[in-house]
């Protein structure tokens, strides 16, 4: 990878014939592309932009449905120097409203030379793109489109490459600007951690490109490093989760990321008896990335699929940082510790515990940091070392430059070239364990309490729905702490007539697990949550909305 | 109305918990806030099943969902037989 000084030298060195992309519409409509056709396309798509006046530096927002023509436009911008950037393309699952609200703000920001849609985008979404002056407004060409005569352009290392969203709910996500040379060196460390090779593995997604673990992952690794990759829509996906089984079977493939939910979805949503001719054998690594990772949903996958547990990994990774930070051990299961649940609370400290003592807690590694980083943990105490909890700061030769166009938020998060993340964690034997986000956490009477261990206690209940569950901290004035609030989403509606016996065995369980009692208990019917652009449920939104509906919690009026 | 029409009908008065709710082929469902955008993955889900056919997501927007006329229509159109 370092031999590159860019990501399209990169591409232009992969061989012509070998398989690049098949996108996977269903076990018999398949397309594939080779890297020579995906050049082809891309160099198409170039010549198109050169033509309307797109040049080096110039960005790109492209709007298009996942696929290979969105990938070819990616390409063919960066071929010209130019900075590309996917925002996400409208569906029937987004609120339409929150959605044009979130295209105009991102949009607006990244002051692009060009929009590129595809031929079926929306007629009522269009007028929410912002239009600035001088932005063009493209529809890419889907058809054959001859050859154009590229006017040669040099991209150097320390120029950008691409923009990337941080996920967040739409018109929150910042724009993370990355170099060339960032993207390189972060393909180098994790291609070397991972063993790659390009001539065996296959990777396979239904991640969108329009996030770190889809654009990196499963697009820009593949493309930069000549490793093919099976990916299929993510909204194929989330309709029916088992296909993804039966993309990997049918492909060999032998690499992937997923984010935590995922691991309880796809086996809850295909049932025991289909699972049979599903051959997963070929599988050699499953990463869980993006969310905190919980040892009992990878315990869920494995179980059910009957996977080898050393096929198991963790990964922590952040937009800012291109992807990866942490990577677990290459073919074993990553590192999963108990500590007691009461010091962690308290005095946010681990000290461990044998496996199965009362009150204990259970932590799961991410591994350890990619070569080419360095890691801190800081509380308000200063650096409490080894096993205790702080906000995890990153330094690293793949940290971004910045928010496109937001200096002002560049420079709340970066502290003397130290990144920080606002995830909270600790390094025990050389591991990271990443514990929960530092503005979730829940201060009860003194006790930290992370709403993710709640959530999962709530989770476990048969009547809730598959991680929709969410803890909230909300200030009692009166009492001068925070108080647990819940709200969970149940399976079916029809489980509301129930909702007293629910909610008190929810609330046994709480107590049960985590010796603290939930104030309110909230249960609501199936969608109610609030979710980010990643599908996750999204803990701001969710919070506003739940104040809006129940205006009796907000207890926080006379909080000076 | 077909049968199939029919059907769908009555999921949905059981999706939003309203048995006596009177709702026709036309009636605006998204845009009268009927029902929420997040429910429609249960009726595509259904409308897969009622049609026999395979609807490929990504080409569905909110309004092709917006009555149960348009449903069968959007399923017409870009819907593929199931095997």
């Amino acid at each position: 990878m370092i031999a590159f000084h860019n990501l399209i030298e990169a591409l232009e060195s992969a061989p012509d014939s070998r398989p690049f992309v098949t996108f996977w519409i269903d076990e018999d409509e398949q397309e594939t592309v080779t890297f020579g056709e995906f050049r082809r396309r891309a160099r198409a798509q170039a010549g198109m932009l050169q033509g309307e006046g797109i040049a080096g530096g110039d960005r790109v927002v492209i709007i298009m449905p996942q696929g290979i023509p969105a990938m070819t436009a990616f390409a063919g911008a960066m071929m010209l120097g130019a900075v590309p950037a996917f925002l996400a393309y409208p569906n029937f699952k987004v609120d339409a409203e929150k959605y044009r609200s979130g295209l105009a703000g991102v949009t607006a920001n990244l002051k692009a030379k060009a929009i590129l849609m595809d031929e079926e985008f929306p007629e009522d979404m269009l007028g929410y793109v912002s239009l600035g002056a001088g932005t063009r407004l493209l529809r890419a060409a889907e058809n054959e489109i001859a050859p154009h005569q590229l006017a040669r352009c040099t991209i150097q290392a320390t120029d950008l490459a691409f923009i990337q969203h941080s996920a967040g709910t739409t018109g929150l996500q910042k724009g993370v600007a990355l170099t060339h040379g960032a993207v390189l060196r972060q393909l180098e460390h994790l291609t070397t951690a991972l063993k790659i090779d390009a001539a065996a593995d296959r990777i396979y997604s239904w991640l969108p490109l329009y996030h770190d673990m889809g654009l990196i992952a499963c697009f820009v690794l593949p493309m930069a490093c000549h490793v093919p990759v099976v990916m299929q829509s993510p909204l194929d996906w989330v309709m029916h989760p088992e296909t993804m089984l039966q993309a990997i079977s049918q492909h060999r493939c032998s690499l992937l990321w997923l984010p935590n939910f995922a691991f309880q979805f796809v086996p809850r949503r295909t049932p025991a008896d289909r699972r049979e001719p599903y051959d997963l054998s070929s599988l050699r690594s499953l990463i869980n990335c993006s969310e905190p990772v919980r040892a009992s949903s990878m315990g869920e996958f494995q179980k059910a699929l009957g996977i080898r547990s050393e096929v198991l990994q963790t990964s922590y990774a952040m937009a800012e940082n291109v992807f990866a930070v942490t990577q677990s051990e290459w073919n074993a299961p990553p590192a999963q510790i108990w500590a007691d649940g009461q010091q962690f609370r308290s005095a946010h400290r681990i000290a461990a515990v044998e496996e199965g003592t009362r009150g204990a807690v259970s932590f799961t590694s991410s591994g350890r940091l990619l070569p080419g980083h360095q890691l801190r943990i800081v509380s308000d105490s200063g650096e409490p070392g080894d096993g205790c909890v702080g906000e995890i700061l990153i330094k690293s030769d793949c940290l971004f430059d910045g928010y496109y166009n937001r200096p002002d938020l560049t420079e709340q998060v970066m502290v003397n070239g130290w990144y920080r993340t606002g995830d909270l964690g600790f390094v025990l034997n050389g591991e990271l364990f990443v514990v929960g986000r530092k503005k979730d956490l829940l201060i009860l009477g003194g006790e930290n309490i992370y709403p993710q261990d709640i959530e999962e206690l709530v989770g476990s209940h048969p009547a809730v729905h598959d991680g929709r569950a969410i803890a909230l901290g909300i200030y009692n004035a009166e009492l001068g702490t925070e108080e647990i609030v819940v709200v969970a989403e149940v399976e079916d509606q029809a489980l509301l007539d129930d909702a007293a016996r629910i909610e008190q065995e929810i609330r046994s369980r709480i107590v049960a697990g985590m010796g603290v009692a939930a104030r309110t208990i909230l249960l609501k019917s199936p969608k109610w949550i609030v979710k980010s652009t990643a599908g996750k449920p999204a803990r701001s939104a969710t919070r506003e909305k739940l104040l809006r509906e129940h205006p009796e919690l907000n207890r926080e009026e006379v909080r000076q | 109305m077909t049968p199939e029409a029919g059907q769908m009908i009555e999921h949905i008065r059981q999706l939003i918990r309203k048995p006596d709710i009177a709702i026709e082929e036309n009636t605006p469902l998204v845009s009268s806030g009927l029902i929420d955008s997040m429910a429609l993955v249960d009726l595509l889900l259904k409308l897969e099943d009622l049609t026999h056919m395979r609807i490929p997501a990504g080409k569905v927007q909110p309004k092709d969902l917006d009555s149960v006329a348009k449903m069968f229509a959007t399923a017409q159109r870009v819907g593929r037989p199931r095997k």
